[in-house]
């Protein structure tokens, strides 16, 4: 089941902009190797949902995925063949908000080769340029 | 093991200066501590990097400043590809110093074989050592790990006149079973709750 916030101050939110890189989630924390977005975007919870799917069927039994991204914001939309006005449409999908640099994955336990393999397959999954990433030293 | 790390002293000072240093290689340091002046360096971005890369702590610096020093703190760039700017830290021989060393696995861990999951919970831990023992990284074995056995900080081996400063009691490794595909209980589904509204009431945004 796809990720969605519990609680919500407001249902829906205006469209915002992406400005700049990542200054936060920016480094691996929790594995050894990550999955960093290279392009900023909206990634939908769906998505994030089919990057796990993917990656688990790969590193299940031997090592461990971590996600560094959760939709927090909901994207509405106005239904098909709809007269303008009467107010803002409907909450459709949720989305993570994604800066160039964010980490979206990391997986821990398994070979640097095993890492590569899992992210190849995750990266087709996901709408931007992607690249794996080790844990910075220091 | 203690690098050498050779330095120039920087005059200019600034974000443009900075900018036009690290287009040629290099990047701008600090080195401060021990009650003398503040020091403004330039350090080759390769050679950091190099010293970085395998763990180096305590440098021995050659050029514009001598003695030892310890790589206080490192800034990257937001993507983390390359260094930006780095802090030295005078420290002299016999003074003791907390320092973050990265931990390693070593050995194959029979619980592996077992179905379970080697985690590693710290992959670094603060010690308190003297300057000319301070380690690239601390080995731990993991060969007798079996499933639901762990290693905690207190049992990694030190050099000699260390002592972990992180808790003695936390665990640093440890081998799980791996959890079944029951996954679906971070989602609700429907629609989350909104806060300060009654359930029943209309939607009025």
């Amino acid at each position: 089941m796809a990720l969605m916030p519990k609680r919500v101050k407001h249902r829906k939110l205006q469209r915002g902009r992406i400005k700049g890189n990542a200054t936060r989630g920016n480094r691996v924390v929790f594995g050894e190797y990550g999955l960093q977005a290279l392009q900023g975007g909206w990634l939908k919870a769906q998505t994030i949902e089919a990057g796990r799917i993917a990656a688990n069927q790969y590193i299940r039994g031997e090592g461990k995925l971590f996600i560094r991204v959760f939709p927090h914001r909901s994207v509405t939309s106005t239904p098909l063949e709809t007269r303008m006005g009467k107010g803002k449409g409907e909450p459709e999908f949720w989305a993570a908000t994604i800066r160039p640099g964010t980490i979206l994955y990391e997986v821990t336990g398994v070979s640097e080769q095993q890492a590569k393999l899992c992210f190849a397959r995750l990266a087709h999954k996901m709408p931007m340029r992607v690249r794996m990433v080790r844990r910075r030293p220091m | 093991m203690i690098d050498v790390l050779k330095v120039e002293s920087r005059e200019k000072t600034g974000s443009a200066n900075s900018r036009r240093l690290r287009r040629a290689g290099k990047i701008p340091a600090v080195l401060y501590g021990h009650g003398q002046d503040n020091v403004s360096l330039t350090v080759s971005s390769a050679r950091v990097e190099q010293v970085i890369r395998h763990g180096g702590h305590v440098v021995h610096l050659e050029g514009a400043a001598s003695g030892e020093a310890l790589i206080k703190s490192v800034q990257w760039d937001s993507m983390g590809s390359y260094l930006v700017h780095i802090d030295l830290f005078r420290v002299v021989e016999g003074e003791t110093i907390n320092v973050v060393v990265a931990v390693e696995l070593k050995g194959d861990a029979p619980g592996a074989g077992h179905g379970g999951v080697i985690e590693q919970v710290l992959h670094e831990i603060e010690i308190t050592c003297p300057v000319t023992s301070v380690p690239d990284k601390l080995l731990c074995n993991v060969s007798a790990l079996d499933v639901g056995g762990s290693i905690h900080v207190g049992e990694v081996p030190l050099p000699a006149g260390a002592k972990p400063v992180t808790d003695a009691e936390a665990v640093l490794v440890h081998c799980v079973a791996p959890r079944g595909s029951a996954e679906a209980d971070e989602t609700g589904g429907g629609e989350p709750e909104v806060i300060g509204r009654k359930a029943g009431e209309a939607n009025a945004d």
